[in-house]
């Protein structure tokens, strides 16, 4: 507990569904602040405009000059949890230490690399700084719009870096690396002790893997086989619909379980195993694809489609086909989605997973969540037409 | 009332019957004189059904077991994650 009270109801329902969407809980920074929860909630449009939104730098590019200004101000809370949030973004935790440690060696593109040394150089040495520090990034391919984005954004990590010092906030997540006390005021920091969060022992949860979880965790790695056994369908066909192989999705569920065991002392029973697991598995997924030439980002939006082909269909349209002759259409369809569709209309219409677990796996909010199923389920249908309506059902 | 393009962005709550009865009679209403809705509704209505039954991507069963096994020999062997083929 930092020097505040943390509570939930500090927050209006509106910012506390902001923060569960992006943080997947609400941070005990936000909810130590208690007393003006109206700057929290201005806060947090601060951060929904600024961060989350859509803007001129990518998301993970914001998340980066979190993670640097953090580092240059030896913030270890920051970190902690906005490194879980790149996790889920598809960014190997190894990736989001190099960037906390040196972004030099990080495997960033050079512009990225350019960008993160003007945060840096922002933040420890403000006062010097001049026009030529902003055409360093121009030359690096930055236009104004992107450089004023991480202006702020190294503005609003100082400004929350500074709150948590102030509340003396402890970390939601147990650090993967913690700063050297600072040195600037060794008394202070040397209170600030972060301590190991415990995976609450008397916490009753109404997730059915919760025993197994906590046995594995203690210790019984032997019985971590029941998850991998349950949940071993649901994984293999979350990877499949990113993947679209077989072979490679079977060597990516050992590996989605893997991480699983690997992260299980991070996990913290803040959402069900399953979800969290399948989370795991889609980033698993993505981060084989990433390298794919035609592979689009399940982060950025598209404009708004239209449907086309408006034709009746027959009453009955599968009876035209033989099971095996619509599974295989059905496969065929759907990976020629996009994948951001694909995977969203898979965990909800095939794995069925509720509209809050699917939003929960792919860490998104469940508006965003909804739109994505439904134009997957709306150019689906276009391109079944062909197949199922009275002009062309049986013919193709 | 709403325009097709209202209707459009109603349909996925529409189909998951997911919805407040006032704007599901709207929805009604707005099916009743629309041809064009109807049929959309009509044929994702369809395709939902075709994609929901259609058992696709499953998990063969015969692979099931022997992952099972290899995920728990390599977590026992403390191995590493194999490289992924977008690192190589």
């Amino acid at each position: 507990m930092g020097f505040f009270p943390e509570l939930d109801d500090a927050l209006t329902a509106e910012t506390l569904t902001t923060l569960k969407r992006n943080f997947g809980l609400a941070p005990r920074i936000y909810r130590a602040q208690l007393p003006r929860s109206d700057i929290v909630d201005a806060q947090v449009q601060l951060l929904d405009r600024l961060l989350f939104g859509k803007g001129a730098l990518s998301r993970v590019q914001k998340e980066f000059i979190l993670l640097a200004v953090s580092a240059e101000n030896n913030n270890s809370y920051f970190p902690a949890l906005h490194c879980q949030t790149l996790q889920f973004l598809g960014v190997k935790p190894e990736q989001s230490q190099q960037v906390l440690v040196d972004h030099h060696a990080a495997d960033l593109t050079d512009s990225d690399v350019a960008l993160l040394d003007f945060a840096r150089r922002l933040t420890s040495n403000g006062r010097s700084f001049t026009e030529s520090d902003v055409d360093l990034l121009r030359r690096a391919n930055f236009n104004d719009e992107q450089i004023l984005e991480a202006v702020l954004m190294v503005g609003l990590t100082q400004f929350l870096t500074c709150i948590q010092f102030g509340l003396g906030t402890e970390p939601d997540f147990k650090p993967r690396l913690t700063f050297p006390l600072k040195e600037v005021n060794p008394a202070v920091a040397a209170e600030r002790q972060i301590p190991e969060p415990e995976f609450p022992g008397d916490f009753v949860s109404d997730d059915p893997d919760f025993e197994i979880v906590k046995r594995v965790r203690d210790g019984e790695t032997d019985v971590f086989e029941e998850l991998v056994r349950k949940h071993g369908r649901r994984v293999y066909r979350s990877l499949l619909a990113i993947i679209g192989n077989p072979e490679e999705a079977e060597d990516a569920l050992q590996d989605a379980f893997l991480k699983a065991f690997q992260y299980l002392p991070n996990f913290e029973a803040r959402s069900k195993f399953s979800t969290w697991l399948v989370r795991i598995a889609i980033n698993t997924g993505l981060q084989r694809m990433r390298s794919r030439k035609d592979f689009d980002s399940l982060d950025e939006e598209s404009e708004e489609f239209r449907p086309r082909n408006i034709q009746a269909w027959t009453d009955t349209p599968e009876e035209f086909y033989s099971r095996e002759e619509i599974r295989r259409l059905v496969e065929r369809e759907v990976m020629k989605l996009p994948v951001k569709y694909r995977v969203a209309l898979i965990l909800r219409d095939l794995e069925e997973l509720s509209t809050e677990e699917a939003a929960a796996a792919l860490g998104l909010s469940v508006p965003g969540l909804k739109a994505r199923v439904l134009r997957g389920r709306l150019m689906l249908r276009e391109s079944m037409v062909p197949y199922f309506s009275k002009a062309g059902a049986g013919k193709p | 009332m709403i325009s097709c393009q209202d209707f459009i962005s109603e349909l996925g709550n529409l189909l998951d019957e997911d919805i407040a009865s006032e704007i599901r009679e709207q929805l009604e209403a707005h099916l009743a004189h629309c041809n064009t809705c109807q049929v959309l509704y009509d044929s994702t209505r369809k395709t939902l059904r075709i994609v929901t039954e259609s058992g696709s991507f499953e998990y063969p069963e015969p692979i099931a077991e022997p992952l099972v096994s290899k995920v728990m020999d390599r977590i026992r062997a403390g191995c590493e994650l194999s490289p992924s083929k977008s690192d190589e």
